[in-house]
């Protein structure tokens, strides 16, 4: 249903456009569109950064397509749901490429589905933009390294900026609060290994389950070790919020330091007056201090009728900014493996997204410390400036 | 040590609240409602649109009302046959479906209310006032619970239509009305039980069915024959999650509910006939 | 020959054949068969727990999990053939499972419920935090597909031959003295117990064989998508089998796998948005108001009406016909 209005709409949009372009370019490139896969987290736990990822897509796609495509190919882009599960990735993956032809893929949207889904996009030669964080991602030990870019921050890179900017800010014996999944325990482990460069203590760690109703425990724990800061690693804003608020009953008043998973709207709302004063690493600062281009995207989400929720939609954007360079470095029919050798040769376009993106042959992550920025919770809002 | 008791004793509270009618249910059904974790979310989700006094009422009826739509499922599934697993299935449905409904309107957000910022100091301990109110909630409704079910002509009939629904049946009492009454009173319990999470720790669309064990593993720790061992149950589920957040770490804090359950299955405190699918 | 004797087993070789020639030519529908047969395995085994024995096993999917990381872990880490790996996927799930079986005492359906629930729970905890074993979170990738069946064609061929091997043990099982005994446990436990079954061990044993046959399917699922993390195959696996077990009808020995079929084509119609569970709730809901039995109970009723109508309609007395059906 969704998907049929979608489509109704860009046609719309695009029949003026095909009218006055058609004898010139269209034609010219066989009118063929280039069918770019989009297999994200649309539910299951991953939906909260996979529905903005997918709103930010569609957006940008609407802009596309009232530009007249790039370089006169129409885009077209298919959607599938992985769930947040690897095999539905798997299948998603393969029946995208299988089926529909396309010619890359911006997903699956986490780090698990993304290394279930890499071996099928070598085996069927078509490049993935993984929109996660999850280090093993790019791994170069993967076989199927080659075909999987990233298009968000590398989590390594993520926790280092954080605890740097803490340690600046006079943390010495620091506590980690972590949820249990992939995310959680690798920053946990990584605070860990960067404490002795870093020059402080993890005094101690404290984990918590996505099912918790209450995390007082935890807080006293955190308390009764005296820490003097308090990273949180967590994904999941009712656990972040839940663990303010145990914080602020067990009289735990140290400065608090979550990582980007929280960088959510839903995060501030679910805390209240107690996010006040906590430092949130971010991707970019759409919903509060956007950048001149993060303004823009904030625009198309607008005129697509949804509100920025966060840095989801830059990472989406992302993806198809990366399909969209590649695409104008590319003259002839475009096929998955001159996709994959053209992103590998990317340095430098043009995004949505702070920093200066570039992937090279030994460098898959595209994206570096550069793209993000501690913000802090004053007035219910993220704000950027120190 | 103590102080993790405490607020283990505090938190199971609001576990005991959601085993009861687990353990109401099975008492005079026989199976098991999959859908209590979803009453509770929607209480809290529905709480949160409406303001006030008036949003805490609308989530109970909404609860209330999710609740009914599972017992004419009941009564409809009841007519065509006995077998509480199959209830246990679609209770599961609906579940999945209360979800999706919360995520088709809410979305991903959390659902969570402060109430109180100011903490109470016992005894060196602070404390959110918000624990000590569902506390003194769930103690409450146990023992109303207690108090219908041993004085009140309702109450004997929930027993009767327990202990031998064809007899009860036989004497006049209405069984398949008894058991919806008590389907609904899940309803209402569940409804009460998510507007407490929703004002202590908030919960989020994917709530549901995590709170349903929970219930579910509280009610049966002790028997869940009794609606007061449920009670105590939670208690026990709470204090023991609190103490092995405070002295354990990582992996075994995860596994200590799972293996506590496992552990008192295995132990065999479940001896009961209607358990062991003897006959009736 | 065994039409006559094993009906199933003919009537799932026919499945499994039409099912294997008409995908072989486009790779996406391989695909959804590859998937549909593995689901199909897990499902037979819920099946056969829940159906015949009456054991409601929460754990199936998890079960699989344990096959499937056995051979990950055996392949990758000690370069074992899958082949000999397989043995390790069909032995651990099934010692697991006789072991849990064993010590929660006197098999109570409930019971068994909860503690199947409860041990799904903590394997996917430890798989989640054995890091040097299991790959915590992230997994294992680079799993060897299964030497001479790397095609997808080839091993949709092998995934619907392990279907019906596993019906035809299965069906040759229900034939037997103990296939009649736990007939009779399902029914009537004290029943059993006074005709001389010694009804715990019989259970355990059952799940032991279900445990196996969802190893086997966890074999084969690994070996086809190459990758296995704790969310591959896990309690959501579990619970969903069981459905499909049901919705096709637990009673029957292919209810399962017409559920499975059932419900993965469904879940190919849904639009893939947020209203998913709306759809597959309420499509549950509907199939156990509307089909008691599952679908096959369903289309059994269905037929034993249309039977009766037939004769009904030349002659108004048809009780000659309706009699034998009847009579116990």
């Amino acid at each position: 249903m969704k998907c049929f209005s979608r489509g109704m709409l860009v046609g719309a949009a695009l029949l003026p456009l095909v009218m006055a372009f058609a004898p010139s370019r269209a034609i010219a490139q066989g009118g063929q569109p280039v069918k770019i896969g989009v297999v994200l987290s649309l539910s299951g736990p991953a939906a909260v950064f996979g529905l903005p990822e997918r709103n930010a897509i569609m957006a940008i796609e609407k802009e596309i397509a009232a530009a007249g495509g790039v370089k006169g190919r129409k885009l077209e882009l298919v959607f599938f749901d992985d769930k947040t599960n690897p095999t539905e990735a798997a299948r998603g993956v393969t029946q995208l490429i299988n089926d529909e032809k396309v010619v890359a893929i911006i997903g699956p949207g986490t780090g698990g589905t993304i290394l279930a889904a890499g071996p099928i996009a070598e085996r069927l030669k078509v490049p993935l933009l993984g929109p996660a964080g999850t280090v093993a991602v790019t791994a170069k030990t993967n076989s199927f390294a080659p075909w999987v870019f990233r298009v968000a921050i590398n989590d390594m890179v993520g926790v280092q900026t954080l605890l740097q900017s803490a340690v600046k800010k006079g943390a010495k014996r620091i506590g980690i609060i972590y949820q249990e999944d992939a995310y959680g325990k690798f920053g946990a482990e990584y605070a860990q290994k960067l404490s002795a460069e870093h020059g402080f203590t993890v005094a101690e760690t404290v984990s918590a389950a996505y099912t918790a109703t209450d995390l007082t425990s935890q807080a006293t724990r955190l308390r009764n070790a005296n820490v003097d800061a308090v990273f949180i690693q967590m994904s999941i804003s009712s656990l972040g919020a839940a663990f303010l608020k145990a914080a602020n009953d067990v009289g735990l008043k140290v400065p608090f330091f979550a990582n980007s998973g929280l960088a959510q709207k839903s995060f501030i709302d679910a805390a209240g007056s107690l996010g006040e004063g906590v430092h949130v690493l971010s991707i970019g600062n759409l919903p509060y201090d956007p950048t001149p281009a993060e303004q823009k995207l904030v625009a198309l989400l607008r005129k697509n009728g949804n509100e920025p929720q966060g840095w989801g939609e830059i990472i989406g954007g992302n993806g198809l900014m990366t399909v969209v360079a590649a695409l104008k470095a590319i003259d002839g029919p475009v096929t998955g493996e001159k996709m994959r050798d053209t992103i590998e040769g990317l340095c430098g376009f043009e995004t949505y997204s702070m920093g200066k993106p570039c992937f090279s042959k030994d460098n898959h992550d595209g994206w570096g410390a550069d793209a993000l920025v501690v913000t802090t919770i004053r007035g219910g809002q993220f704000r950027s400036a120190p | 040590m103590i102080e993790y008791v405490i607020r283990g004793l505090i938190n199971g509270a609001v576990y005991g609240i959601l085993a009861l009618p687990m353990s109401l249910l099975f008492a005079t059904a026989g199976t098991v409602d999959f859908a209590i974790g979803a009453y509770a979310l929607i209480a809290a989700a529905v709480a949160t649109s409406v303001a006030g006094t008036l949003g805490l009422v609308a989530g109970v009826l909404s609860a209330l009302l999710a609740s009914a739509v599972m017992a004419g499922i009941f009564a409809l599934l009841k007519r065509s046959g006995e077998e509480g697993i199959r209830v246990a299935l679609a209770s599961f449905g609906l579940s999945v479906a209360i979800a999706s409904i919360v995520l088709l309107i809410w979305g991903t957000q959390p659902f969570v209310r402060p109430t109180f910022s100011r903490m109470l100091e016992i005894g060196g301990l602070r404390i959110n006032p918000q624990g000590l109110i569902n506390v003194a909630i769930s103690v409450g409704l146990v023992a109303l619970t207690y108090y219908l079910l041993r004085a009140t002509s309702l109450g004997r009939m929930m027993r009767a239509a327990a202990a031998n629904p064809v007899g009860a049946e036989l004497a006049a009492i209405p069984v398949l009305g008894v058991q919806c009454g008590t389907i609904l009173a899940g309803g209402l319990l569940g409804g009460l039980a998510g507007l407490l999470i929703l004002h202590s720790a908030g919960l989020d669309f994917t709530a549901s069915l995590s709170l349903t064990f929970i219930g579910f593993a509280a009610a049966i720790i002790f028997g869940i024959q009794t609606p007061l061992r449920s009670l105590f149950g939670g208690l026990a589920m709470g204090v023991v999650e609190a103490l092995s957040a405070g002295f354990t770490s990582g992996m075994v804090t995860s596994m200590i509910p799972s293996a506590f359950m496992l552990v008192v299955l295995m132990t065999g405190l479940l001896g009961s006939n209607r358990f062991a699918g003897d006959r009736p | 020959m065994i039409g006559k004797r094993r009906p199933n087993t003919l009537v799932m070789l026919a499945l499994a054949a039409a099912s294997c020639a008409v995908t072989s030519s486009n790779p996406v529908w391989l695909d959804i068969s590859i998937l549909t047969g593995i689901l199909s395995l897990i499902s037979l085994s819920a099946g056969l727990s829940y159906g015949q024995a009456g054991i409601l096993s929460m754990a199936q999917g998890v079960f699989a999990a344990i096959g499937a990381y056995a051979s990950a872990i055996a392949t990758t880490r000690f370069g074992l053939s899958p082949f000999a790996a397989l043995v390790f996927a069909l032995a651990l799930p099934a010692l697991m499972a006789w072991s849990v079986a064993r010590a929660v005492t006197w098999m109570a359906p409930l019971a068994t419920a909860l503690a199947t629930l409860a041990l799904g729970t903590l394997v996917e905890i430890v798989a989640r935090n054995w890091d040097d074993v299991t790959g915590g979170y992230i997994g294992i990738s680079g799993v060897p597909p299964i030497p001479g069946f790397e095609k997808p064609v080839v091993f949709n061929i092998l995934v619907w031959g392990f279907v019906c091997v596993a019906v035809l043990l299965y069906e040759n099982l229900m034939d037997s003295a103990w296939g009649r005994a736990l007939n009779i446990i399902r029914h009537d436990r004290t029943r059993a117990i006074a005709d001389g079954v010694a009804v715990a061990p019989l259970l355990s044993a059952m799940l032991a064989f279900s445990a196996a046959m969802a190893g086997a399917g966890g074999w084969l699922y690994v070996h086809y998508i190459t990758y296995m993390s704790p969310q591959s195959l896990d309690t959501q696996t579990s619970i969903s089998v069981l459905l499909m077990a049901v919705v096709g009808g637990a009673d029957f020995i292919l209810g399962p796998v017409i559920g499975t079929l059932l419900l993965n084509m469904l879940g190919k119609l849904l639009p893939a948005q947020e209203a998913q569970g709306l759809f597959y709730g309420g499509a549950l809901i509907v199939i156990l108001l509307v089909a008691r039995d599952g679908l096959l109970g369903r289309i059994g009723y269905l037929l034993s009406l249309l039977r009766r109508k037939e004769p009904a309609e030349p002659k108004p007395v048809p009780s000659a016909v309706t009699a034998p059906e009847v009579a116990p």
